[in-house]
């Protein structure tokens, strides 16, 4: 536990860990980092796609060396798919099983009442934590040396289900009807929310939350993540990709390249050993860059004059 | 303490720049302040950008007013302010030259603003007057001061100065201050009720006065003086960021609210944009989600256990569940041809603002036949796919028949029970067949049509208006020339369903 402590002491101690673990992240980011350990909030992450939402959280598990419990969001997710679920299968072959011993559990009890009595002091063993099916929310509250809870792309969820969120989030316990509050072990876990953005998210789920918006990175800050990222590139090739990057993102495009894209293209490029940027080579690879048909055949034309640019 | 009434009057600011804070995050702040504290101001900035705004807009208005309101909380630190005179400044020395008119202003930023303008003249021949005064006595024996003010100013007492101001400022209601221009209308009421003008008499008597230490005593208090306007510039500047409406936005909201669509500023274009967008996302809350049990999807365990208990214990029934997801579907149809070029901008406003709050909208452009641009919406930013739709489709005359017969033979089997269709048009055909029984169709097979019509509505049927006809046919027909008018068909819709 110390060491997370130390590691979440400051700012810059967060910035220069998350560097050794490869991902490079501005002062905003380390600060909410910061913040989110220091006051013990959920930090709710938005941002386009692609800069970095998950793998921040993925980064900070490896770096406290903690636990990574991962809620995919999608449309029609529930409670029984988020928090718990009763082993039915269980409890129905249980019930099968134990008809035979029930005789034995009503003993000699007389009568209606005596027998109600008796299995009522019998217990609600069917509906305890035995047949309890924990999901990830659940999880990440037993962890007991706390955990990250990474709750992905939280907008693809139904409305509703974000009032699900806001008693784990908030207060960091959880309400089962047949068993009652069940509370975070002693280290609550660190939630990750993030949403690209594809509907508002509600200001009850926001209020709870320190509120995250990662950019597209600056020229600097993505150089470095290349640099990191694929420690192999020549540095010229380095600086140019980016700047490209960065050209193609002010021009009006379907969808703009985002750093996980700059990342691969670095890769391919490093594969075709190239040292520089040539305009060829730059069409050839669009595809690992642009997704889009559209956007492709709009770029092609400008690749002459953009890579002339970014090679001075 | 002190830290704590800087961040909640830091947060009566925010709010007043539209940024919600609840009281919870009142309090997360105020952790996250003891946490980093005062010192690093960029730090600052940014763990409580993390912990205040929430959305991009909010950001920025959070960055616009966190730089305001830290710089000013550092200016009030100083003592003077030497050198910086602006036209607030101006306006109050003509109104010290005591002909009265500073105090007849009134309320009215614009005469403030040609009052200020005609004194700026005067200033200048103030100036001219002063700079023959003799030069500096330096320190020296003074004479008491006799006005009230001008006691005050001497007694060195800065407390008793900022009470005295802060009755002042209560005596002249500054926490009415509403919009900027008014802030040098208050600095000098508040001047005059603190009792400058008996302080400038006796300045100017002493200005004459045969005796050194008078003389000196004239140029102290005209030292003060000055220092004491920076002041109350400042109480009055803290006092707008607190109480005022600080972008102006209430004011400008209000005043576009009753102005026709057609004359509105093109500059002005984003807000209206954001006020379409509050009422299409009331639109878009009518169509809700609902859960319906079917004969198909998941298996419903719990309740299938729950009703076979009775079988002891044998799963006999089966439940299934299944989320049914009610989506909106609405077209929207627009008039963009000449009659209505006026409007046209500003239908189509909305229309691209519902296409972004609702995902299943589709629009139309309509002047001598009909064309979907939904995918022309969607591609473009709000300006440029307004202005390409009105470039590519706003020639010709309008037929509505043509276009209802156009939308039909499109559309006709996607409308169903769930559907809005709303028609932004003035009805006018240019005599040409109107096809109201295409409308008819539409109106029985879909939930809803609704038909804006930007004409007043003295002028429906007139001429070439086909509006008697058309209205028979739809469940909703309204006049929808301004934002007061839509906000009012927004409100109709809700009402209706609800």
């Amino acid at each position: 536990m110390g060491d997370i402590e130390k590691l979440a002491g400051s700012v810059a101690s967060l910035q220069a860990s998350f560097e050794e673990h490869r991902y490079i992240c501005s002062d905003e980011i380390a600060t909410a980092v910061f913040l989110a350990y220091q006051l013990r909030k959920p930090i709710l992450i938005e941002g386009p796609p692609g800069v970095g939402k998950t793998e921040l959280a993925k980064t900070a598990a490896e770096m406290f060396a903690l636990p990574l419990i991962r809620l995919q969001c999608y449309e029609g997710l529930d409670e029984s798919k988020a928090i718990y679920e009763w082993k039915y299968g269980k409890q129905l072959l249980y019930t099968q099983v134990l008809k035979e011993a029930l005789n034995e559990v009503l003993g000699d009890a007389k009568g209606f009442r005596e027998s109600v009595q008796a299995l009522h002091n019998f217990g609600d063993i069917f509906f305890s934590e035995e047949f309890l099916e924990p999901r990830p929310l659940m999880k990440a509250l037993k962890e007991e040396d706390g955990c990250i809870l990474l709750i992905d792309e939280i907008d693809k969820a139904d409305h509703e289900f974000e009032s699900l969120l806001l008693e784990i989030l908030s207060d960091f316990q959880l309400s089962i009807p047949e068993i009652g509050t069940i509370k975070a072990a002693a280290e609550p876990p660190s939630v990750f929310l993030t949403s690209n953005n594809t509907r508002e998210i509600s200001d009850a789920l926001k209020r709870r939350c320190l509120h995250l918006y990662i950019p597209f990175p600056d020229v600097d800050i993505e150089q470095r993540i290349i640099g990191a990222r694929v420690p192999e590139i020549p540095p010229a090739l380095q600086k140019q990709l980016v700047a490209f990057i960065h050209e193609l993102r002010n021009l009006d495009l379907k969808k703009m390249p985002a750093i996980s894209e700059t990342i691969d293209w670095a890769r391919t490029l490093v594969l075709l050993h190239a040292e520089a940027l040539d305009p060829q080579m730059v069409k050839d690879t669009l595809n690992v860059i642009l997704k889009f048909q559209e956007d492709i055949d709009n770029v092609k034309s400008e690749v002459p004059a953009l890579t002339a640019k970014v090679s001075n | 303490m002190g830290m704590d009434r800087t961040i909640s009057n830091f947060i009566r600011a925010l709010r007043n720049a539209d940024v919600r804070v609840s009281t919870a995050e009142t309090l997360d702040a105020i952790s996250a302040v003891e946490l980093v504290g005062y010192s690093d101001k960029e730090h600052l900035k940014r763990s409580l950008s993390m912990v205040l705004p929430k959305t991009a807009d909010e950001k920025v208005a959070f960055d616009a007013c966190f730089d305001q309101f830290f710089r000013f909380q550092d200016v009030r630190g100083e003592s003077t302010n030497n050198g910086e005179d602006n036209g607030e400044q101006e306006g109050e020395e003509s109104g010290e030259g005591g002909d009265g008119e500073g105090g007849g202003a009134g309320g009215d930023p614009q005469t403030q603003n040609r009052s200020k303008k005609k004194s700026k003249s005067k200033a200048k021949k103030n100036n001219l007057y002063e700079e023959e005064e003799e030069a500096d006595l330096g320190p020296g024996e003074v004479t008491d001061a006799h006005s009230p003010l001008g006691k005050l100013l001497m007694a060195n007492s800065r407390v008793e100065l900022a009470q005295s101001m802060a009755e002042a400022g209560e005596a002249t209601n500054v926490r009415e201050i509403q919009i900027f221009t008014q802030k040098g209308l208050y600095a000098r009421r508040i001047m005059d009720h603190m009792g400058l003008a008996d302080l400038n008499r006796e300045i100017s008597d002493l200005r004459t006065d045969s005796r050194v230490p008078a003389r000196r005593l004239g140029q102290q208090l005209k030292q003060r003086r000055d220092f004491l306007r920076e002041q109350v510039r400042d109480y009055v500047e803290q006092q707008f960021m607190l109480n005022a409406d600080v972008s102006g936005k209430r004011l400008r909201e209000e005043m576009l609210r009753s102005v026709k669509l057609s004359n509105i500023e093109h500059r002005n274009f984003r807000l209206i944009q954001e006020m379409v967008y509050k009422m299409a996302k009331k639109l878009s809350t009518l169509h809700s989600r609902r859960r319906k049990i079917f004969k198909r999807g998941q298996l419903n365990v719990p309740k299938t256990l729950r009703n076979n208990m009775s079988y002891d214990g044998a799963i006999f029934d089966l439940y299934w569940k299944s989320v049914k997801v009610d989506r909106p579907k609405v077209f929207a149809i627009c008039d963009v041809s000449g009659s209505v070029a006026n409007y046209a901008r500003f239908m189509l406003m909305f229309l691209y603002s519902m296409d972004e709050v609702m995902p299943k909208v589709r629009s139309f452009a309509l002047s001598s036949d009909l064309a979907e641009v939904t995918e022309l919406f969607n591609r473009n930013k709000l300006e440029d796919a307004i202005a390409k739709t009105l470039h590519d489709y706003s020639g010709g005359s309008t037929d509505y028949g043509q276009a209802l017969l156009d939308f039909k033979k499109l559309c006709l089997d996607d409308v169903d029970n769930r559907t809005t269709i709303i028609i932004l048009g003035d009805a006018r055909n240019n005599h040409g067949e109107a096809h109201a029984e295409v409308l008819k169709e539409l109106y029985d097979r879909s939930k809803r049509i609704i038909w804006l019509n930007p004409e007043a509505k003295l002028a429906w049927n007139t001429g070439d208006s086909e509006m008697r006809k058309y209205g028979a046919y739809s469940h909703q027909v309204e006049e929808c020339n301004s934002l007061m008018h839509l906000e009012r068909v927004v409100s109709n819709l809700l009402r209706q369903t609800g």
